[in-house]
Order: structure tokens, then sequence, then C-alpha cells
């Protein structure tokens, strides 16, 4: 071996210690500094949705040491990845808290990590707002550290029962795909129909898997259902409304939970996703919502990342603003003092009115949108509407 | 033929009879089947329907088992060649204008070339090596071909606007159109693939090569010829598949997978390295599938329980599959 190679493993072997010991130094601080953490999913299946909670975190971040920091401290963000896994979550969970000895947490992405990082939060009496789980599964359960901001699953589908009722359908067909989010908006889907006094008259899960819905759709039209109500995603939602319009089955109303609101679902589907439902939790409309702050946070947004904060952005900067409230409130990081404030704490954010029932649950409320002539506008709830819903969906025969 | 294989047979079409009764018998004693006009024609289109997905489907299985058929490999990136041939077709339709079924004229060979390239630089390889040896440098493969997917395009889902018009066979029965055009185009290359094998010369010599690849060699087959066009024409087969599935569903990098196990339950059901048994096996997994959705309540929850049961049951019947030869 001559010498220059023996001096880059020299340098290989330095750089080793260094990057090793690097966690051990981050646990000290200066006097005035705070260290907030969290391990969110910045790369695999959650990498799209989560990765724009991951800009809110940051830019709330900077916000907050612009105008001085949190009482009076600097805030050092360590945020990792969880890779969209739930046992990488746990274990970055137990580093961040035992070994970084982070003052704050942050919250991680969807409700299955975020149920199972919950449990060591509240091994810890960590408080912490959940910006990115609507399973309502999570809040009962007894645990007392965690909040959320968003709206449950069980009413994604609120807003389109509703308008289904002032359309005058009185049969309506719930498909869901199987799976726990899915499953759980089409309880709610149902009970909403059964209180405003609808049948429903088929209720029908299918494999997330499922490409033709031929069948299923021919079923839906026998039992006599005049609305579908679709608990689906992208792909599956895309078959659907295709083959309806391949076999030229025609409905009044036609709601899908989460495919319609991802950003590029009307421009890919074009024609056939016109008239359509879907739910968001949050829109970039100030002068719609009129939330405080609204458009000075989608102005800063837009400037650093080039495109519209999406809910995910508004929910995790919304539930930060709650955070920055609560250890203003408890006038400190102590866990118990903290989680009584979470707790308590009415606040007003760019993402809506948060105030928690016993359960630690927000009742935020969500808008239903239709998609017209290719862009997404409110229709519900009334006081939100951007534009009357045009319904019954016209037939595919005359559009 | 044997007394036994006979006997087999019989107890095949007997299961067969049963399988495709027990959703009627289920509908009826739950009083979902309705002997009325209505009902006939949601039945006929259901069946229909069927049909033209088994044609889809067995686009994806045709070029699997003609891999397995001649080199007994596994393709286990079968399914990214296909997620490969969506995105070929909505890059030409977003970036090109071009019209998806169009399109193909273009895709289709770029994915030969690809299909060639893996031959020469990974492929060749795995021939004569033990089955696991193919089967973990197509899985490496499909990795790479997804993350390098999720590089260029992102997770997003993707599908193209393709209105799908819609034709009438009767005035119950609807179809559409692209259905349609998929279930001829289907038809159509799974014949041309099975003329081609039984009457060209280099069909004659892809199958002389399946059977056995010294004896080819001896008589003078270029051998490594005839793997290039084999896995050229299977990645171009998933390609077609490709621009199918791009204007009938959505699709993102990590959907592949998805038909690779739908290709890989029909050719099993068809019988390995037949290219008829895998257009007859799609189909019959779709129609059962179809039937089940239609009558069974919930059914649309079992349907897979329904095509693995049938796949599981034709296999203990008869291993080698519905047009198998028998395994010796």
């Amino acid at each position: 071996m001559n010498t220059a190679a023996l001096r880059a493993v020299a340098v290989f072997l330095l750089t080793l210690c260094v990057v090793a010991g690097g966690p051990a130094w981050a646990g000290h601080r200066g006097g005035n500094e705070v260290v907030i953490g969290g391990a969110i999913s910045m790369t695999g299946q959650y990498a799209e949705p989560a990765g724009r909670q991951v800009n809110s975190i940051k830019l709330w971040v900077d916000d907050v040491n612009g105008r001085g920091g949190l009482l009076g401290h600097r805030i050092a963000l360590r945020l990792l990845d969880d890779k969209s896994d739930t046992q990488t979550a746990i274990k970055l969970y137990e580093k961040l808290i035992t070994e970084d000895k982070v003052d704050l947490v942050l919250c991680p992405y969807s409700s299955g990590i975020t149920e199972a990082v919950a449990n060591v939060t509240e091994r810890y009496k960590m408080p912490l707002v959940a910006y990115g789980a609507s399973a309502s599964t999570i809040w009962e359960k007894g645990r007392r550290y965690i909040f959320n901001i968003v709206s449950v699953a069980e009413n994604f589908q609120k807003g389109s029962v509703h308008l289904a009722k002032q359309v005058g359908v009185t049969k309506l067909a719930i498909i869901s795909q199987d799976s726990l989010f899915p499953r759980q908006a089409a309880k709610g889907a149902k009970d909403w129909a059964k209180k405003l006094g609808m049948d429903v008259v088929l209720e029908e899960n299918y494999p997330p898997k499922q490409m033709d819905f031929t069948a299923l759709l021919q079923k839906v039209k026998a039992a006599g259902a005049e609305a579908i109500i679709s608990n689906s995603y992208f792909a599956d939602a895309a078959a659907q409304l295709r083959q309806m319009r391949e076999q030229s089955l025609n409905f009044k109303l036609y709601s899908s939970t989460v495919g319609p609101a991802l950003p590029n679902f009307a421009e890919q589907l074009g024609p056939t996703a016109e008239y359509i439902l879907g739910f968001s939790l949050w829109e970039p409309l100030p002068a719609v919502f009129g939330y405080p702050g609204m458009k000075e946070f989608i102005d800063a947004y837009e400037k650093r990342y080039h495109e519209k904060p999406n809910y995910h952005a508004g929910s995790a900067y919304g539930a930060l603003q709650v955070t920055e409230a609560a250890v203003k409130k408890a006038g400190g990081f102590d866990g118990e003092k903290l989680r009584e404030a979470m707790a308590t704490i009415e606040v007003t954010t760019i993402f809506g009115r948060y105030k928690v029932d016993a359960k630690g649950m927000n009742e935020h409320e969500g808008i239903t949108f239709q998609i017209l002539r290719g862009q997404r506008r409110v229709v519900w709830p009334e006081k939100w509407a951007e534009t009357k819903a045009e319904l019954p969906m016209p037939e595919w025969s005359k559009r | 033929m044997e007394r036994s294989e006979v006997r087999r047979l019989y107890a095949l079409a007997l299961f067969l009879l049963g399988a495709y009764a027990l959703p009627f018998l289920v509908g009826a004693s739950q009083g979902t089947v309705h002997l009325n006009e209505r009902w006939l024609g949601n039945l006929a289109t259901v069946v229909v329907g069927g049909l033209m997905q088994g044609g889809v489907y067995a686009m994806f299985a045709v070029g699997l088992t003609l891999i397995f058929g001649v080199m007994r490999i596994i393709n286990a990136a079968h399914g990214e060649m296909v997620m490969m041939g969506a995105y070929l077709t909505w890059v030409c339709f977003f970036y090109l204008g071009l019209d998806p079924l169009l399109s193909m004229v273009l895709t289709l060979p770029v994915a030969f070339l690809f299909g060639v390239a893996v031959q020469k630089l990974l492929l060749n390889a795995a021939v004569g090596a033990p089955e696991l040896t193919g089967l973990l440098i197509t899985f490496g493969l499909g990795l790479v071909m997804i993350y390098t997917a999720e590089l260029i395009f992102t997770t997003d889902f993707r599908t193209i606007p393709y209105a799908p018009g819609t034709v009438r066979l009767t005035s119950t029965i609807a179809v559409g159109r692209n259905r349609l055009v998929s279930f001829v185009l289907a038809v159509v290359i799974s014949m041309a693939v099975f003329l081609f094998l039984k009457l060209t010369r280099l069909g004659k010599a892809v199958r002389a090569t399946a059977l056995n690849a010294e004896v080819a060699l001896v008589c003078g087959i270029n051998v490594r010829r005839i793997y290039l066009v084999t896995t050229g024409l299977a990645a171009a087969l998933a390609a077609a598949g490709g621009a199918l599935v791009s204007i009938q569903f959505g699709f993102n990098p990590e959907t592949g997978v998805v038909y690779t196990l739908q290709a890989f339950a029909i050719i099993i059901l068809g019988g390995r390295g037949h290219y008829v048994g895998a257009l007859i096996g799609g189909v019959m997994l779709a129609v059962l599938e179809n039937l089940v959705s239609l009558m069974v309540p919930n059914g649309t929850a079992m349907v897979e329980l329904a095509a693995y049961g049938l796949m599981i049951a034709v296999l203990l019947i008869r291993p080698g599959g519905l047009m198998g030869v028998k395994e010796g």
C-alpha cells in the first residue's frame, strides 16, 4: 500500500470517528437553545404527503427563530427519516427522547405510524399534537399525551352525504377499499346517511389490488342506488369512474375520499373526473376561510417551495402553532404542564380552530369540493362554498 | 390416453362446473339472482366484461410464460416491465401528444430493445443455473426499475385522460371501447405468438430450444440469438399490457408487483409455458371474479379468495395447469 492510499484510509477512519461521534455531541446545547425532534417519512410510500409536512416544519422553525425564538430560546431542529416504516419510527423516537433528550417531539405521518409512536411518547410523558393521523381509534384507548388537529375519518364523507340529501337522493351505495381508513370513513358515511333518513342499499368492500369494478358497479345499479359514496384512493377511484363511463352507468352523485384531493387527479383523468365530489381538510383559500395569518403562511410557503401548500402542509403548520401557544401558556417545556395546556387551550391557527374534547380530539371541519372544469371548487359547507354544487351529475351521453 | 388421466379430466370438468355454479347457488339462496330481463342483462354485461378483462390479464401473462417456457426463468421483473410500458405511453401522450394505442408503434420497439439488453447483460448468466438464480436476478432488476422510476416520475399516481367510448353490443350489454380493443389485441397477439412458434422457422427454433437447448445447439440453432428474441418479445408484450393499463387504471412505480402476481397466477392456472393456456387462464380468472362479485353478498371482498382457490384446486387435480403437459 502506498502513502497516498494509507492517507486516504486514515482520512476515512477519522471521518467515521467524527460521524459516529456526531449524535453524542448533538445532545449538548447552548444555554439558550431548545431541541425539537421528530421522525417523519422523507422516503418510502408516504414521502409525498409527509414531505409537504417537512416543508411546513422547517418554515415554522425559521419563523419562530426569526421572531426571537420560543420563550426566548433558539430552536434547534432534529428531524430524522423513518422511511415510512413503523419499526424504524419507534426506534428513532426512543433514541430522540432518551439519547438526544429533545425538549419537544414532532409527529410522524399516517395513522398507523402515529399510533405506534404514541405508545413511546406516552411512556415518556411527552405531549404532542398529531397532524397526520385521522383514525379515531388512536384516541379511543385512553392515551393522555396525544392530541389531534385534523378531522376524523368518519367525517370525510359528511359533506357528500348532505349534498346527496339536498339533491333528493334516497338510496345510497357505499363501496370501500378493504383497509383501516376507508372502512372508518364508510362507517361514518353510513351513520350520516341514517341520520339524514337515507337508505344504504349496498355496502361492499373490495381488495386494495382490485382493478375491475364492472361487476361491482352493475351490482350497485341493480340494487337501485342513485349515488355512490366511494372510500377510495387514486387508482381505484380512477378505475371506478372510467368503468362507469364505459358502461354508461349514470348516478346522481359520486364521491371519493382521497383520490380527487391529490393534486393531479383532475388533470390526469380529464373529462371523466368532472362533477365528482372529493374531500379536503383545508385548502389554501384565505378569502374563503379568513383564518388569521393564513395569507402570510401561504405566501411564505409558496415563495420558499414554489408551490401552494396543500392540506398536509397546512395541518402541520397549524399543529405547530398550537404547540407554540401551549408552550407559552405552560411557561416552559415540562411535559405535565404542557399536556395540561394542550388539553385546555383554545386557539385559532392558519388551519382553523383548535379545542380538544376529553379524549384529545379536535373538531376540525373539513370541506367538500367538486371538480368543475378541471378545478376543485368548495361546495360544502355552505358558509365556505365558493360555488353551488352542480348536481345531479349530467349523464355520460350528454357530456 | 391413460385411464387415470381421463379420470382426472372428468374430475377437472366436474370441479369447474361446480366452481362456476357456486356463485349462482349462493346468489339464489341470498335472493340476488332474478330471472328477469334486466338482471340477465347485468349478468351478460358482467360475463362479457370478465372476458374482456381476461384478455388484458392474458396480455401480461403471455410474456411471462414465454420467458419461462424457453429459459425456465421466472421473470420477477415482469410487472415492472408492464409499468415501464405504462410510463412510456404516458410520456408519449403528455410530451409528444400521441394516442395511447398508436404510441405502441414507438414504445414496443423500445421495450423490445430493453428486453434484448436485459438478456445480454443479466439473464444470460442465469440460463441453465438453478431456478433461484434467475428469480433473484430479475427481482433485483425489478427493484432497480422501481426506484429509477421513482427518481424520474416521483411516487405520484398517473393515468392518461382517455375518455373511453361505449360500444353497445345489445340494448342491455355495454362494453368500453378500450376494453374491446384490448381484448382483440390480446387475442391477436397471443394467437400470433402461438402461430409464430408453430409455423415459422425461428419459432420452431425457439420451441426446439425450449425442449432441449443443448440438442438445439448441436442442430445448428443459434441459441443465444433465440434467447435475445424471446426476452425482447416478452418485454414488448409487457409494454403492450402497460399501454392498456395506462388508459384503464392509475399507476405509480410501485404498482408493477400487482401485475407480476396476476400474470403468475394466470400462467400457473393455464399451464406454464403454454400460450393459449395463458389466454384461457386469464379469461377464466376474470369471469369467475366477476360472477362472485356480482352475486355473492360483499363478494367483491372475496374475489381474491375465489381466484386463488380456483388456482390451487386446479393444480391439485392437474399439477401442470389446465393446458399443461404432464410433469415428468
